[in-house]
């Protein structure tokens, strides 16, 4: 595990994601050459709506186009044809298991590509389904706009992405094959997802810019911070992120001085300096100006553009100027996926948010 | 030197202060004539380096709760435990001079018609073994208590309540006799300290200067730990602890630390406070000792490196001047002090002091900026 | 509908409290006269005098005064049989032993016993110390050997053919003790016309007793070694013993030691249901102290660090109480708790209040300043108690019915740890139907799960807040009523269950009174059971060091309350 963050930092060193926002494809290369030594496929993020998991219908069909694993010596599909390789041995018990072993190599293999994978998950609190047989893949390089009803269960959802609530079943896979479910908080923020809570959190008791050296990539080790002193390459990039927020004439203001929508800022900055892989932003637009929506939407677009985000939003206005694909929650589950337009003329949307 | 900007002028001004006293109160206290008006009684001198010591402990407690948001209702344990460190050397100084006359064993020992000493006593005999204990001992306790605690996430009253039950066991504990460090009467009766008489001015002197020292020496470590990304990382801790997760800090390692350095360093301010009191007993855990610690820390403002220290220094000399006018309304007087620090004074002196100051500050300078644009200059924020 | 909630809230909280004080008096007015029906059977004798008033054994036994023939002597014996009184007994068995003696001055009797020059003296129906006498003075009741067994007979048939089943009992019982070998044949005689089975089995127990010191066959003692294994008490097991050792039959000797073990088995058991029964006495100390603080800290969150003193408050009350009743109307002493109650409730419960409205709620949302502050208020009440009260222990008196003890199989019951248990039911009860059944209880429920939510439906949070802190503080004085008269009444009875109460309060997990009540009883058996094993004091630090590691597993507690808002 540790080798993968590691590998995810030497990634990142190279390349200085803001300065260079056209270096973006050199930066993915090299990440997922890197990412776990597997081989995986350079990440078509251009062609995200297509592929082997475009556009699933519905929550379950995503695990239908993913993993269905029935006995491949039965039916004449897909996992079939592999059979016509040359058998190993005619017993048919190890004709079953081999082909069992290529069936999961091959869906582990789909796996691969995909940065956040979730399959099948539930969650029950007291009784109370919050998240419901839930399917969702990301891609490498998407964005992804969430949106649902009041407890719809997209918190939650974010609460297990992060390791907060651990499901009661259920697969969760970051970058293919790290397991999420094994891991805690801080892990799971180490191997560079990034989460932005609906209500802001910034520590009060900081200044701005020290805020942002403390979510700043690099070494979590307790006792390094000790010693730690502030190198060029980190100065840098603390301008970087405070011209890019807007907030460099408050750098050395207390967090707790700041009003709503800079803390609301602060916190994306903050983001930006953990450098994340995937980002996780719940609803970032809540209580904002429509100036100040637009504003954000504009860097999250640009964030977009080096990284995969998630975000969960109400406002229909700011995730049509996102313009992405669009996943719809309720009760726990995906009740469409597609773009804004498909999404919205989806009968099921249209009824649970009109009601009935 | 980077520290200097750091800590800022104040904090010199205390180490500064404390490195005089180390010199100088010994000095009057030894060589000036007893009419000279700036002459210090003899008494005078343990009495004041008890306060300092006081002072040292008040100021772990405060790396603790002012700068990490950790209320430890037990720190007093950690004193005590390098108070009895301390002690256990002493004890073993006595040698055959005890009432029983025992080479080895301690007199309560063979009070209890104890054969040989047990393992734990072995190598106290040793200045540097017993100096090594002074810290090892609160430290192990404090890591291993903490290492459950904090991983376990109890944060909180419950931590509170829980530091306050380890305080409790350890008093229950040390008040038994087979425990074999003296039950209830303690360690008491010292003899010598490095071959030095425990009683006469010399020593005396050398310990509140050594006592001095280790707080002018507490000052800087905890303003350097807070000064740095870690001090940083505290009070993001304190602030926000599950935020810091979230960006993949493990807040309880950093707890780990802190605390196990403050129980280090409440271990050493025991170890200076036993021989200058010239007795240690299970009475220093009692829970109540450890919350008027925590009353020295709020009333100098906590989350600053001097107001702890002064916080000690003020409560403790009310103390003194109190009881000796006044015995039985002293507990009123401290119970009063804990509901009006928590009311109206929340941040402390210190606090309350420099909150006032920045607010003046911040009031100054936004007018000044008005006064500029007023005269249509091309406006620079405020200079830093 | 808020003000229409809080009309009806008002009117709710003098419901409230009115029913939790009905709820309270009833259990307790009700204590002194259950009490002393309860107590009827143990203290037998007094029911009995009131039957034989026209034959006073006492006066009878008096009658061995004064010059006598051996005539008149056995013609007493006879009559004191009659009387059918087994603390006659007592004399009977003195006069056999040549212990029983007359004062020359007025005739008096007394059992005597050498003490240097003077004999010490015991009133030989009663049993009581009757001070001494030079032995000039005394004289000896004369006896020889047909008035021994004239003695011995009586002894038997005294009680053995009473009308009276509770006597036949303790008859059997008696002779199970005495183990004579001349008793066996009365014994056979007395089994025979038994009707009782449950005495038929005593006298039966009493005839193995007493054969085993008999010089019947062996193999007749063998077989009655397992019925005194079926009695199973320490008496039958030394009886056994002694056989076991003296025997020389081996079949016998086998016998005698399978009883012995099983007896022992039994007394296991008992010592078992012993310590459960102490640690449920613990447990329900524990959970009086507890009870409060864990509404105040489910409810708010707020540590308070004068619990104990709220606790304290209430054993002072019951004090000055009890000392108002002996000064003026010493009757009503056996009302003392029950009047002591309800103004205990009300002085922790104003106190309370006092502190919420003035202290407390400028510090919500901050509960460690909270927990400072209270402290400085504990500080504060203690010495002002001591001022008041003085240092030292106050005597709190137990009522008649709060003292004494019976038996349970082979454990020791005292009354005063029986009722403290019932009590502790009781107010736990009492607390679930107001948090269950009333408008306060509802609101305190909502806002102990959701603050905010509470508040915007209309419940006004301070108000509930205030009511809560005074409710919990007023059910800590409660306690100290039920504390006083198991504990010592100082100034420092508080800070002894502060910590205690706060375990069990972690332990059993917060908002859940259910959590308490399984908290306080499971740390006190775990204490009790730890005790013969580590000792009071380590036995305490065992449970402080397992509910440290407990929390690990649990940080929550046991019972947690479940839900989002619970981690901040
Ligand atoms: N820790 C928890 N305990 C109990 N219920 C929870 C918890 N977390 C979430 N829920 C419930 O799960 C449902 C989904 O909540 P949430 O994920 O916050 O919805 P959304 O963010 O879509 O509005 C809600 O009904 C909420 O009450
Ligand atoms: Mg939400």
């Amino acid at each position: 595990m540790t080798d993968h963050f590691t590998t995810r930092r030497e990634a990142a060193e190279q390349t200085k994601v803001l300065e260079e926002p056209q270096g973006q494809g050199d930066t993915s290369t090299a990440r997922e050459e890197l990412g776990g030594g597997l081989s995986a496929p350079p990440a078509n993020r251009t062609v995200a709506d297509e592929g082997p998991m475009a556009a699933p219908k519905s929550g379950s069909s995503a695990d239908a186009a993913l993993c269905d694993s029935a006995p491949p010596s039965e039916e004449p599909d897909a996992e079939a044809t592999t059979v016509e390789e040359p058998v190993v041995s005619p017993h048919p018990y190890a004709t079953q298991l081999r082909n069992e072993r290529i069936a999961k190599e091959k869906r582990l293999g789909a796996r691969r590509e995909t940065l956040l994978y979730l399959d099948g998950v539930n969650k029950t609190f007291d009784g109370f389904k919050a998240i419901n047989n839930l399917s969702l893949v990301v891609q490498r390089g998407e964005m992804r706009a969430i949106i649902g009803p009041n407890g719809a269960g997209k918190t939650t959802m974010m609460d297990i992405i992060t390791g907060k609530t651990k499901p009661d079943s259920g697969d969760v896979f970051f970058a293919g094959d790290v397991d999420l479910t094994k891991y805690d908080e801080a892990a799971i923020a180490s191997m560079g997802i990034g989460r932005k809570f609906q209500k802001p959190t910034v520590f009060e008791g900081l200044t701005i810019e020290d805020n942002l050296r403390l979510s700043m990539e690099g070494s979590r080790s307790v006792l390094e911070t000790l010693f730690h002193r502030k190198s060029g390459k980190e100065n840098d990039l603390v301008e970087d992120i405070l011209e890019e927020t807007r907030l460099g004439e408050r750098r050395h203001a207390k967090a707790a001085d700041l009003s709503h929508g800079q803390k609301q800022w602060l916190e994306i900055g903050m983001l930006l300096a953990q450098d994340p892989e995937l980002l996780l932003v719940d609803e970032p637009v809540a209580g904002m100006t429509d100036a100040e929506t637009e504003e954000t939407a504009r860097l999250l677009r640009k964030i977009s553009e080096t990284r995969s985000v998630v975000v969960v939003e109400h406002d229909m206005h700011f995730v049509r100027m996102l313009d992405v694909k669009v996943t719809c929650l309720h009760e726990g589950t995906v009740l469409s996926e597609g773009s804004l337009d498909h999404v919205s003329s989806d009968e099921r949307v249209i009824e649970v948010y009109l009601g009935r | 030197m980077i520290f200097a900007k750091y800590l800022g002028p104040r904090v010199w001004f205390l180490v500064l202060l404390l490195v005089a006293a180390a010199i100088l109160v010994p000095m009057a206290s030894l060589w000036l004539p007893r009419s000279h008006p700036l002459h210090v009684p003899s008494y005078a001198v343990p009495l004041i380096g008890k306060y300092i010591c006081y002072a040292l402990l008040a100021l772990s407690l405060d790396l603790v709760w002012g700068y990490l948001g950790i209320l430890s209702l037990g720190h007093g344990a950690f004193f005590a435990l390098g108070g009895y460190a301390m002690g256990m050397y002493l004890m073993r100084q006595i040698g055959s001079r005890g009432v029983y006359g025992d080479p080895v064993l301690p007199d309560f020992m063979v009070f209890l018609n104890w054969q040989e000493l047990p393992w734990y006593w072995s190598g106290f005999d040793q200045f540097w073994f017993a100096a090594l204990m002074v810290m090892v001992a609160p430290g192990l306790l404090a890591f291993v208590f903490g290492f459950f605690a904090f991983r376990s996430r109890v944060t909180g009253v419950y931590l509170s309540i829980i530091t306050q039950a380890m305080t409790y066991a350890l008093l229950l504990a040390f008040f038994r006799n087979d425990m074999g460090f003296g039950g209830n009467n303690g360690l008491t009766d010292f003899k010598d300290i490095l071959g030095f008489s425990i009683q006469a001015p010399e020593t005396r002197a050398s310990l509140f200067a050594a006592s001095c020292i280790a707080l002018a020496i507490g000052v800087l470590i905890v303003g350097a730990i807070t000064r740095s990304k870690l001090g940083n990382l505290m009070i993001a801790v304190r602030d926000a602890e599950s935020r810091t997760r979230f960006i993949g800090w493990r807040p309880e390692y950093v707890k780990l630390f802190a605390f196990t350095v403050s129980a280090v360093m409440a271990g050493i301010a025991g170890a200076l406070y036993v021989p200058q009191v010239g007795i240690i007993n299970p009475g220093e855990f009692d829970p109540v000792n450890s919350i008027e610690v925590v009353v020295w820390a709020a009333v100098g403002g906590r989350g600053t490196l001097i107001g702890p220290v002064l916080g000690a220094l003020l409560v403790n000399y009310g103390k003194t001047v109190f009881t000796s006018i006044a015995p039985q309304y002293w507990l009123f007087v401290l119970g009063g002090l804990f509901v009006f620090v928590t009311i109206f004074l929340p941040r402390g002196i210190v606090g309350t002091f420099d909150h006032g100051w920045d607010a003046w500050k911040a009031r100054r300078a936004s007018k000044e900026r008005e006064m500029g644009e007023g005269a249509a200059e091309p406006a620079p924020g405020p200079a830093e | 509908m808020t003000v229409s909630l809080a009309a009806c809230s008002f009117a709710s909280f003098l419901r409230t409290f009115a029913t939790f004080f009905t709820l309270l008096i009833l259990s307790f007015t009700t204590l002194p006269a259950t009490a002393q029906d309860a107590a009827a059977p143990a203290d037998a004798s007094a029911v009995e005098s009131a039957e034989a008033a026209t034959q006073d054994p006492a006066a009878i036994v008096q009658s061995f005064g004064g010059k006598q023939s051996y005539d008149d002597t056995e013609e007493v014996i006879s009559r004191l049989a009659a009387t059918g009184d087994p603390a006659v007994a007592r004399a009977l068995r003195a006069l056999r032993e040549g212990d029983l003696y007359w004062r020359e001055s007025d005739e008096a009797v007394f059992i005597a016993a050498r003490d240097g020059d003077n004999y010490a003296l015991t009133d030989p129906y009663t049993g009581e110390e009757a001070g001494t006498a030079p032995r000039g003075d005394m004289s000896k009741v004369r006896v020889k050997n047909s008035i021994r067994n004239a003695v011995t007979g009586a002894l038997g048939s005294l009680t053995l053919r009473s009308d009276n089943p509770g006597q036949r009992m303790r008859a059997a019982n008696t002779l199970f003790d005495e183990a004579n070998p001349d008793m066996i044949e009365p014994l056979e005689a007395a089994i025979e016309a038994e009707e009782d089975a449950s005495i038929r089995t005593a006298m039966e127990q009493a005839r193995a007793a007493a054969i085993l010191q008999s010089d019947r066959p062996e193999e007749e003692k063998a077989e009655v070694t397992s019925v005194l294994a079926q009695r199973g008490d320490r008496q039958a097991q030394t009886y056994l013993n002694a056989f076991a050792a003296s025997t020389e039959d081996d079949a016998a000797r086998v016998a005698a030691t399978s009883a012995v073990a099983q007896i022992q088995s039994n007394i296991n058991f008992w010592n078992q249901a012993q310590n459960v029964w102490y640690g449920l006495s613990l447990g329900s100390v524990l959970l009086l102290a507890a009870i409060g603080l864990a509404i105040t800290f489910g409810v708010m969150g707020v540590i308070n660090m004068a619990h104990g003193e709220m606790v304290m408050l209430g054993a002072y009350t019951t004090f000055v109480v009890q000392e108002l009743i002996r000064n003026h109307a010493p009757e009503l002493f056996a009302w003392s708790l029950a009047i002591a109650l309800p103004l205990a409730f009300l002085v922790s419960g104003l106190v309370g209040l006092g502190m919420e409205r003035g202290l407390i709620r400028f510090l919500y949302g901050r509960p460690l300043e909270t927990l400072l502050a209270t402290f400085g208020v504990s500080l504060i009440l203690q010495q002002a108690v001591r001022t008041i009260f003085g240092p030292t222990n106050r005597e709190v008196g137990n009522p008649d019915w709060m003292s004494g003890a019976f038996e349970v199989g082979l454990m020791s019951v005292t009354w005063n740890r029986l009722w403290i248990i019932v009590f502790a039911l009781v107010v736990f009860a009492g607390l679930l139907l107001v948090l269950n059944k009333t408008v306060l209880g509802l609101q305190m429920r909502a806002v102990t799960q959701n603050r905010q939510m509470a508040s915007a439906m209309g419940i006004r949070t301070p108000w509930v807040d205030a009511m809560t802190f005074a409710l919990g503080s007023g059910i800590a004085g409660i306690a100290g009523v039920a504390l006083s008269q198991i504990d010592n009444v100082s100034p420092n009875l508080g800070q002894g269950y502060i910590i205690d109460s706060f375990m069990v309060v972690v332990f059993g997990g917060v908002g859940n009174l259910w959590g308490t009540l399984v908290g306080a009883m499971s740390l006190g058996v775990i204490n009790k059971f730890l005790e013969p094993y580590a000792g009071a004091v380590l036995g305490k630090i065992v449970v402080l060091v397992i509910i440290i590691l407990f929390i690990q597993k649990r940080p929550r507690g046991l019972f947690a309350q479940k839900g989002r808002f619970v981690d901040a």
